[in-house]
């Protein structure tokens, strides 16, 4: 087993690969809590669509990917905070179909210019987490930085804002200004995951390990350290396995889908274990708890 | 020394939708201590009414002052409690950690709540008959419960005007009971109250005046002779029916 799990991660660029999954996967994990709660996934599918184009155009102007993604994940933050507020009569989900299709096929046109199409599109539709150079942990170091203390800072007022939006306003809270932060984060979350997994299962790593942790906790912070711990499985686990196949196998597998394929795996444990940790812990109903602390009590008398 | 301002003055208010007014010519005052039922039918700008005193929507016409300042320069000293149903049940928060978030503003931005603050969510958790509860799952307590949590967070804020939207909608004769008594005790200590609601009886219960809506104000004052069955009938239209005998109006929602 270690030779499984420990062995890969000698060689220099694999190591490079498992902190950049680990450190994506924590990342993600931990912003996907907000964006399961706030029923956000297709939202966060529509950014991973959009930063597309963005990452083209940086590649054709031989500009920083990093700065191209980020550009159009500023862009479209702004726009779907627009769209998700406001428009009622073609209606939030059709405006964010039309926004992600129209951006992923400005990018597609973008890209079948340049001569090496095919293996260009690979590349920024689904990553080389093994092409992560010293560069890039750096930057996705500094992004998870910059996400994780703002989601720090806003911690409390973006679980009111998801649990009362109502209730959030009437308190004095700006909502559309923190749903403008959560969206921000959430493109910077993509703009991190853009070379190492591509732009569009980063939504994956986003959704599924806070999906699973969903299943299993029932107070944000507990949710939020197990989807950190889970997406990060997932990336070391899902990279063992591909190097594993590829190496002593022969098959080659993309780490990238490799992970998402682990990830998935470990939603469904989480399934399967939720109703059996419900039964255990009771249904949680109000007289089992109001028992609980009657036979609490007459234990310390 | 210059008298302290009403808690609330609303001079010939009126609040619009995309230039559609939903709610015109609301004139009144709600001072420390008093308790007002808005009544109206459904569609009749209570909720909105409810809005503008928090200053979310704007107000076309006239004014609002929340103790002699705009809205949204008091937004402090003003608590709102939901209707508990529209929250979703599923949300991983414990009844305790629902109550705390009224200490939100007070606590700002990064910081966590500190011990006065995890003090004043136990007493209001208390107020309202719920400390044993404390570590429930919001979702998974009862609609009274849930709306007594709500409460209790409103509570914790330590207001001076609460607004409540239909406080006694799906709740049980428990849950009523000690909302009843928490919002008696608010106001024993000073604060006002502004609830919408459908129920008269309650309204006689809970509050003191009264204001009638349907798009416009068709009366407000003291619960006693503004609740007449002229005026419920002008509030409801066809809606209200006048029982023979006694005079007594029952309006169905």
């Amino acid at each position: 087993m270690t030779e499984l799990l420990v062995e890969p991660f000698r060689l220099p660029y694999m190591q490079r690969a498992l902190l950049e999954v680990l450190l994506l996967g924590a990342l993600a994990g931990v912003v996907g809590v907000f964006v399961v709660l706030r029923r956000l996934a297709f939202v966060s599918d529509a950014l991973t669509h959009t930063i597309f184009p963005g990452v083209v155009i940086a590649h054709l102007l031989d500009r920083s990917l990093l700065l191209g993604a980020l550009a159009f994940g500023v862009l479209t933050a702004v726009l779907l905070t627009g769209i998700t507020s406001s428009s009622r009569r073609v209606g939030a989900d059709a405006a964010l179909a039309i926004l992600l299709t129209s951006f992923f096929s400005l990018g597609v046109v973008l890209v079948s210019r340049t001569r090496t199409y095919t293996a260009d599109l690979t590349v920024f539709l689904f990553g080389r987490v093994l092409a992560v150079d010293r560069a890039d942990l750096l930057q996705t170091l500094a992004l998870a930085a910059v996400v994780a203390g703002t989601l720090w800072a806003l911690r409390k007022e973006l679980v009111l804002r998801a649990f009362d939006p109502d209730g959030a306003a009437a308190m004095g809270y700006r909502t559309a200004a923190l749903d403008l932060v959560l969206n921000l984060l959430i493109a910077l979350v993509v703009v991190a995951a853009v070379k190492a997994v591509g732009t569009v299962l980063v939504v994956a790593l986003i959704v599924v390990p806070a999906a699973a942790a969903r299943l299993l906790a029932d107070r944000v912070a507990t949710t939020a350290v197990l989807a950190c711990a889970l997406g990060a499985l997932g990336g070391w686990l899902g990279l063992a396995a591909s190097y594993e196949v590829s190496v002593d196998h022969g098959v080659r597998l993309a780490s990238g889908a490799t992970i998402v394929v682990v990830l998935v795996a470990l939603f469904a444990l989480a399934a399967a274990a939720a109703p059996l940790r419900r039964r255990r812990r009771g249904p949680g109903n109000p007289r089992g708890v109001a028992r609980w602390i009657r036979s609490a009590r007459a234990a310390a008398r | 020394m210059e008298a302290e301002p009403p808690v609330l003055e609303l001079r010939h208010v009126a609040v619009a939708y995309d230039r559609v007014p939903v709610v015109e010519d609301v004139d009144g005052t709600v001072l420390a201590g008093q308790s007002v039922a808005l009544i109206g039918p459904n569609g009749a700008g209570k909720s909105t009414l409810i809005k503008a005193i928090l200053g979310l929507v704007p107000v076309v016409r006239g004014s609002v002052a929340v103790l002699g300042r705009p809205p949204q320069a008091s937004r402090r000293q003003v608590a709102y409690v939901p209707q508990a149903d529209t929250l979703d049940t599923e949300f991983p928060v414990s009844a305790f950690q629902a109550v705390l978030m009224g200490r939100y503003p007070r606590v700002g931005f990064i910081r966590r709540p500190g011990a006065a603050d995890r003090q004043a969510a136990w007493q209001a958790l208390d107020a309202v008959g719920l400390a044993e509860l404390a570590s429930a799952r919001f979702g998974i307590l009862s609609g009274g419960q849930r709306q007594r949590v709500l409460l209790a967070r409103a509570i914790a804020q330590e207001p001076r005007l609460l607004l409540l939207d239909e406080p006694f909608n799906g709740v049980d004769a428990l849950s009523q009971e000690l909302l009843l008594a928490a919002l008696r005790r608010l106001r024993t200590g000073g604060a006002a109250v502004v609830m919408a609601t459908h129920d008269l009886g309650l309204a006689h219960l809970a509050c003191d005046e009264v204001c009638l809506l349907n798009r416009h104000q068709i009366g407000f004052g003291p619960i006693g002779t503004t609740l007449t069955a002229e005026r419920l009938r002008a509030t409801y239209g066809g809606q209200a029916l006048e029982l023979r005998g006694d005079g007594v109006i029952v309006a169905r929602p």
